[in-house]
């Protein structure tokens, strides 16, 4: 009982410490402002305008082409002759687009490139595809029925019904590498800094390295879920916004949030995140100056596990890919979304969650032990040989 | 006068610790019982630190036992409610408000939150820091930090508090201060064992002693002990006006000790049974002394003394 108390003491003040609501406000208000800013500036920055531009064409015979600019252009004609006056004007009030025909294509003078001159580009490729299907009588509707795909009706025995799993499986994958990171600056701080601090053998006195690293884990492992859901809470309400704008149904949101699937998603998801703070946590504890400890890029080895657990998705029955499913600093993310694309035994996802848990169990013992032998090692940082004969020892 | 008999709260049995091949710790054996303020004195690196986080659990001897019993809790590792600890490295959360701090440290060892909360604030009321308890423990003096981190070791009224030198950098005037915060939990019922190389501080508080060097006993008993054992001396010290030679002192007799002190002061030891008279007029026929005092050994010279006999 005692343990438990302790533990959760442990636990709260690291995450009091942490999770600083009204920072995590203002960070929400930072990034919405931020948001605001961005989505109106960039669609006021890349509107097009309304009003036609004006474009100058070297006088030419062919009809079609000057029919064609001028439903899309304010179209002025400047005689051949005049051509050269016309390049000097453009030079020197830097504006102005000059258009050559020719048998061989098409010339396009302009001060610099801009957007006009995509859309210019854009819109002459649409006169020689009309051209080409004119000489060969084909009409635009004849064309898309020669590009269309084929009609095939699929029909499986094992049918998952799994889009919107994925879109799931993918979200709680995500959610943990961000937690992971989260809690990985945390860590460095809780750790590290009560280190340099040199509170660790006041509170080691009172508490065991177990109820220590355990009250560590799980504090801080809370702070960064909490931090996530505020972010995760944004983004939804974000999306709600986002559908008001383009006219799509709220409810397409809430399409995706599959109970079900939440059930299963969420648990290994909690477990891979508890993991990889119990490895960042014996990892810390080593770990005397962060400002100069190489080992301290051994942090960043979450990521690599992640990146390699997302393999599964290119061929979900191979070998490796169970393999990954299985493996506990893969599995939390491999199984998800290994079970969301392809047919996975409901054994084979209690199978690998139970071993995952079991090994949660056994790198905070490890990570606790680590912690005690290295808090009195003072001077030099331990290396990884000394840490594992000390364990041992201890 | 009948003694009462006091409970043993503490036995440790010849417990030994290497570090590499280093003996930090050799078989060393003492108890405390409930009331002491019991001192471990010892000069630097002598291992009374280790012997501490022994006591604690922190380290594991690798020979001997260790028996606690708190508060009628027999047991080979005290409950942390029961026990107080000021760590030799000092620290505690520079950025987190006193308050809270103290609280936190309290509430591990067991203490209510409620209960902590009122405790911190009648330490704080008393060091008179009451108003800067929701300041951050960076925005105050050294001095003051380091009453802070005294008073979060025995917030939680522990049965016993061990201090690992809890006089280590603080100014006289502070030391004094310490001394009588010491005294008043110790006349609170908690029983004291405290670490120090500050001999003449100790002397003022302890009442028994461990003298401790190179992990090995010099001493164990009690403070008056110690001076019926080893304080029937007689110390002269003089003063020189040319530097130190030991020829100037050959024809001195009954002498028991001549340490130098530096090249201009000497510290003669005689036996009680010496005749002074004889000593005085044998000191005068000495060129160059310009200043003559005399007293008994003190703790520190007792030590030094316990040192050269082993």
């Amino acid at each position: 009982m005692r343990y438990f108390s302790q533990v959760l003491t442990v636990t709260r003040w690291e995450f009091s410490r942490f999770f600083k609501p009204k920072n995590e406000a203002l960070g929400i208000v930072i990034m919405l402002a931020i948001s605001i800013v961005g989505y109106f500036g960039g669609k006021y920055a890349f509107s097009d305008t309304e009003q036609k531009m004006e474009l100058s064409v070297v006088n030419h015979s062919d009809t079609t082409l000057s029919n064609f600019l001028s439903s899309r252009y304010i179209v002025k004609e400047v005689p051949k002759d005049e051509k050269a006056d016309f390049l000097e004007l453009i030079r020197n009030q830097k504006e102005g687009i000059l258009l050559e025909s020719g048998s061989e294509g098409f010339v396009v003078n302009a001060y610099k490139n801009t957007r006009a001159i995509s859309k210019l580009k854009a819109d002459l490729t649409d006169y020689q595809k009309q051209r080409e299907l004119n000489k060969i009588g084909l009409s635009q509707i004849e064309l898309a029925a020669v590009l269309s795909p084929a009609q095939v009706q699929e029909s499986f025995i094992y049918s998952d019904n799994s889009a919107k799993r994925v879109v799931l499986s993918y979200f709680f994958a995500g959610l943990m590498v961000m937690v992971v990171f989260l809690c990985f600056a945390y860590q460095f701080t809780a750790i590290t800094g009560e280190k340099q601090l040199k509170i660790t053998e006041q509170i080691v006195s009172a508490i065991s390295p177990q109820v220590w690293m355990d009250g560590k884990i799980y504090g801080i492992t809370l702070t960064g879920l909490s931090s996530m859901l505020t972010y995760a809470i944004m983004s939804i309400l974000g999306g709600m916004l986002f559908f008001q704008f383009t006219g799509l149904p709220v409810s397409s949101i809430f399409d995706y949030l599959y109970l079900p699937s939440i059930l299963i998603y969420l648990p290994f998801a909690l477990i891979g995140i508890l993991i990889w703070n119990a490895i960042l946590a014996a990892i810390a504890s080593i770990i005397t100056d962060p400002n100069n400890s190489a080992k301290s890029s051994l942090m960043m080895l979450p990521i690599v596990f992640v990146v390699t657990s997302f393999l599964v998705i290119r061929d979900p029955d191979s070998g490796l890919a169970l393999f990954l499913s299985w493996f506990p600093l893969t599995s939390a993310t491999s199984m998800p979304i290994r079970w969301a694309i392809t047919e996975v035994d409901i054994w084979q996802l209690a199978g690998s969650f139970i071993l995952l848990v079991l090994t949660f169990y056994l790198l905070r013992k490890l990570a606790a032990k680590i912690f005690r032998v290295s808090i009195l090692i003072t001077g030099k940082e331990p290396s990884f040989s000394e840490v594992f004969r000390l364990s041992k020892q201890a | 006068m009948v003694e009462q008999i006091k409970k043993t709260v503490l036995k440790v049995n010849s417990i030994s610790k290497d570090f590499m091949n280093v003996k930090a710790v050799n078989a060393i054996s003492f108890s405390v019982e409930q009331g002491d303020i019991y001192a471990f004195l010892g000069p630097n690196g002598a291992g009374k630190t280790t012997t501490l986080r022994m006591l604690l659990d922190i380290i594991k001897p690798d020979s001997g036992s260790i028996e606690w019993n708190l508060n009628n809790k027999p047991n080979q590792v005290p409950d942390a409610e029961d026990i107080g600890y000021l760590p030799e490295e000092r620290g505690l959360y520079l950025d987190v408000p006193i308050l809270n701090s103290l609280v936190y440290l309290a509430t591990i060892r067991g203490m209510e939150k409620a209960d902590a909360k009122k405790s911190a604030l009648d330490w704080l009321e008393k060091l008179g820091l009451a108003d800067r308890a929701k300041e951050k423990l960076q925005v105050l003096s050294k001095g003051n930090q380091q009453k802070i981190q005294f008073v979060a070791s025995i917030l939680h009224k522990p049965a016993f508090a061990i201090l690992d030198e809890p006089f280590s950098g603080l100014d006289p005037l502070n030391q004094e201060l310490f001394i009588g915060f010491i005294k008043e939990i110790n006349n609170q019922g908690t029983t004291i064992l405290l670490s120090a190389h500050q001999m003449s501080l100790v002397e003022k508080i302890a009442n028994k002693l461990f003298l401790i060097n190179n992990g090995q006993e010099v001493y164990n008993g009690s403070l008056p002990g110690i001076y019926q054992s080893f304080g029937d001396k007689i110390i002269i010290e003089l003063q020189l006006e040319t530097p130190f030679s030991e020829a100037s002192f050959q024809n001195l007799k009954d002498i028991e000790s001549i340490d130098k002190i530096d090249d201009f002061r000497v510290k003669i030891t005689f036996n009680l049974q010496t005749n002074l008279a004889k000593v005085l007029h044998d000191l005068a026929k000495i060129e160059g002394i310009c200043d003559i005092t005399s007293h008994k050994p003190d703790l520190h010279d007792i030590f030094l003394q316990l040192l050269k006999k082993k």
